[in-house]
């Protein structure tokens, strides 16, 4: 008979701690972090028909560039399962601190989840450190946590832009562990449509109102040629003063904005 | 058709261009029984002559009028077994075509698929062209029709018309009898006296068939009981 | 992502008293990416019969032409109009043809009869006839729309109405669809003649 003694046994992650180098106790946290499967893992049905059935934001646009004051971040609001459109009014912009944006693809849960839980770890810095976190150490962290869930089926496409001491700040992280720092990026099945606009038009010298309106645009082109992107067009921006939200237009309002002549 | 050394056609012009052999064709229809039909106002008759050559044959196992679809009949004069096999490729086509729309295949469609195979025989290598001339009797959307097809494939639509033996007295006699009011009944009766007129010896319900299509489009041979009463009205 | 889903569609037809109509949407997309706004998938064989096709473009293309051309060939041939009972069972039976190599379409056939009374079909991918007196739909979120009729529709509208219910339901169920949308176009069918409407729709 097959031993399976290990299923009632309390579940120590396999690599507890290892995204906590300074070794704070963090254990009453982690008791509310989703356990990590051990050799359980080998006894789920299927990781990837599993997968299926979590993943609620499959397609999305989500962008964000640097620029000479301050960086831009744009998003769609459109959540689907599948052909179906789950809800036309999701936030894609996760507000982790005063200073510091995530944006949201994939797994609306796994990025929901781990971004509020960055928050309360960027939090916690501010406390023990007296000062706020840089978006350096920031998306660090979240790489650091995000390593450790490699492989476990997580589906993450994020850009964490925020302001600090060196100015802005933007990277781009998923899942699988990468952490890139750049000028501009866009993450999504929308995103090659968004890179259209924002590569022929993207200048690191332009004005604020230039800067926010070809994150409008860009979000606009995608959710009008992306299937699975759409909804609400929203605007952030962030400088010396933490983010402010600056617009939220229709997509199909703006549509008829950009193209007045169409029927 | 088949392949080989003598699969050419055996229908080849004559040096007057003629086909003689659709020629001869015909002469075995005009030396067929005598069929006629006749479309009335609200349907269409069909009859034959069915006599069997020896007192010794069970005449009730002759057929001669056969049921293409069920509002659709046909007749012929000249060679039987020729008549089978169209029977069963007009059969065949009327299914297909139901088949394909889910609705009776009409008339003319019908003549035009037994027409077109008629013809393939005049032009085609190792066959010969058939020895019957049709009579085809329908009523569908479009009203009663009664339709003839020849060896050669040509096909014509009559109000009234007979082949086979004698046909020129008949045809001459439905000439006199035809006018556009008649009704089916009348057509019945009119078909009976031209029967007997070119008819050798006397007629009974054994040894003639009639066949009628009316308004119900339903196609129907007559019972010879039913042809008995019939012929028991016109004497 | 099925094959039928490849380029994106919603369709509905519905019966009124003495109409019909169809309303289909007009986007035309490569899985995700939307390549027209204007894309026809609703055709008129004669005064009488509408047709839409639902699923694979390029199959939706072939099974059309070819279905026009045996309306052509049925008009030569019989001198007169496909009635719209034998154009139904001339669809199924073309698909059926293609059994085991199928046209990737589910078909949506709405028209009016001899007497001018509604008739209305649908067909599974290899021409399985549905006969209905309501409504059918097809599509990618066939359900989302099934949802909109059952609750919107009502018996013997007038086209007026007609139009009314099959445009709000087409377009509240696309918006609710991420491959279909972007326009639509509903046809009204009364014994006068149709009448073809552009719908603005949401553009994402």
């Amino acid at each position: 008979m097959m031993d399976l003694a290990f299923l009632d046994a309390p579940f120590t992650p396999a690599c507890a701690g290892t995204d906590e180098p300074d070794g704070h106790a963090l254990d009453a946290l982690d008791a509310a972090r989703p356990a990590m499967l051990g050799p359980q893992r080998a006894l789920m049905p299927n990781l990837s028909e599993v997968q299926e059935h979590l993943k609620i934001v499959h397609g999305t646009t989500t962008l964000a560039f640097k620029y000479k004051s301050g960086v831009v971040v744009a998003v769609d609001s459109r959540a689907s399962a599948g052909a179906y459109i789950a809800s036309q009014n999701v936030k894609k912009v996760i507000e982790i601190n005063q200073f510091l944006l995530g944006t949201m693809a994939g797994g609306a849960a796994d990025c929901q989840y781990w971004q509020r839980y960055l928050g309360m770890r960027c939090r916690l810095f501010e406390l023990n450190h007296k000062e706020r976190i840089s978006v350096a150490a920031a998306s660090k962290l979240f790489q650091n946590i995000l390593c450790g869930y490699r492989g476990y089926g997580l589906s993450i496409g994020t850009m964490v832009a925020g302001w600090d001491h060196k100015g802005p700040g933007l990277y781009y992280l998923d899942s699988e562990g990468a952490r890139i720092e750049g000028n501009l990026f866009s993450v999504g099945s929308g995103s090659l449509f968004a890179y259209g606009i924002l590569d022929s038009n993207y200048k690191y010298d332009m004005e604020f109102a230039d800067a926010i309106e070809l994150g409008r645009r860009a979000i606009y082109h995608a959710t009008h040629n992306d299937a699975y992107s759409g909804g609400t067009v929203r605007v952030y921006h962030i400088d010396g003063k933490g983010w402010r939200r600056i617009s939220e237009d229709d997509a199909t309002v703006l549509h008829y904005q950009y193209n007045p002549g169409k029927k | 058709m088949a392949d080989g050394a003598y699969s050419f056609s055996l229908t080849t012009f004559s040096p007057s261009g003629k086909l003689v052999q659709i020629e001869y064709a015909l002469n075995a229809v005009a030396a067929g029984s005598t069929s006629l039909g006749i479309r009335a106002k609200n349907g269409v008759v069909i009859a034959t002559e069915k006599k069997a050559p020896t007192i010794l044959i069970d005449e009730t196992s002759l057929q001669k009028i056969c049921m293409l679809t069920s509002s659709i009949g046909a007749v012929y004069s000249g060679m039987g077994p020729d008549f089978r096999v169209l029977v069963a490729k007009g059969r065949k086509a009327a299914q297909a075509y139901f088949r394909i729309y889910r609705e009776e295949i009409p008339a003319l469609q019908l003549v035009r698929e037994l027409a077109a195979v008629m013809q393939e025989f005049t032009q085609s290598g190792g066959v010969r062209p058939f020895g019957i001339s049709l009579l085809l009797a329908g009523f569908d959307h479009a009203g009663p029709h009664l339709y003839q097809v020849d060896p050669s494939g040509s096909f014509v639509a009559w109000k009234a018309n007979a082949i086979g033996k004698n046909f020129v007295n008949a045809k001459s006699f439905l000439e006199k009898r035809l006018n556009d009011e008649m009704e089916l009944e009348d057509a019945i009766h009119t078909a009976l006296l031209t029967l007997k007129e070119g008819f050798d010896g006397l007629v009974d319900e054994h040894n003639i068939e009639i066949a009628v299509v009316s308004d119900d489009k339903r196609f129907r041979i007559l019972s010879p009981a039913e042809i008995k009463d019939y012929l028991a009205e016109v004497d | 992502m099925s094959i039928s889903q490849y380029n994106g569609s919603a369709m509905i037809a519905m019966t009124g008293k003495g109409c019909v109509g169809i309303a289909a949407d007009r986007r035309l997309g490569i899985r995700n990416m939307t390549k027209a706004c204007d894309f026809k998938k609703v055709f008129q064989v004669n005064d009488k019969i509408l047709v839409g096709f639902s699923g694979l473009a390029t199959d939706l293309q072939t099974l059309e032409q070819r279905l026009r051309m045996r309306c052509n060939m049925y008009k030569l041939r019989e001198e007169r109009e496909i009635s719209i009972e034998a154009f139904g069972n001339l669809v199924a039976s073309m698909q059926y043809e293609k059994r085991f190599g199928y046209y990737f379409v589910e078909p949506v056939i709405a028209g009016l009869k001899a007497d001018n009374s509604p008739y209305l079909m649908s067909s599974d991918i290899i021409g399985a006839q549905c006969f209905k007196d309501d409504f059918v739909v097809a599509g990618d979120t066939a359900e989302t729309l099934f949802g909109m009729c059952e609750s919107v529709y009502r018996p013997d509208l007038g086209p007026e109405e007609l139009f009314e219910v099959l445009s709000q339901c087409l377009l509240s169920g696309v918006d609710r669809d991420c491959l279909a949308g972007w326009g639509a176009t509903v046809y009204i069918m009364t014994p006068e003649g149709v009448r073809e409407t552009h719908l603005k729709g949401r553009m994402d």
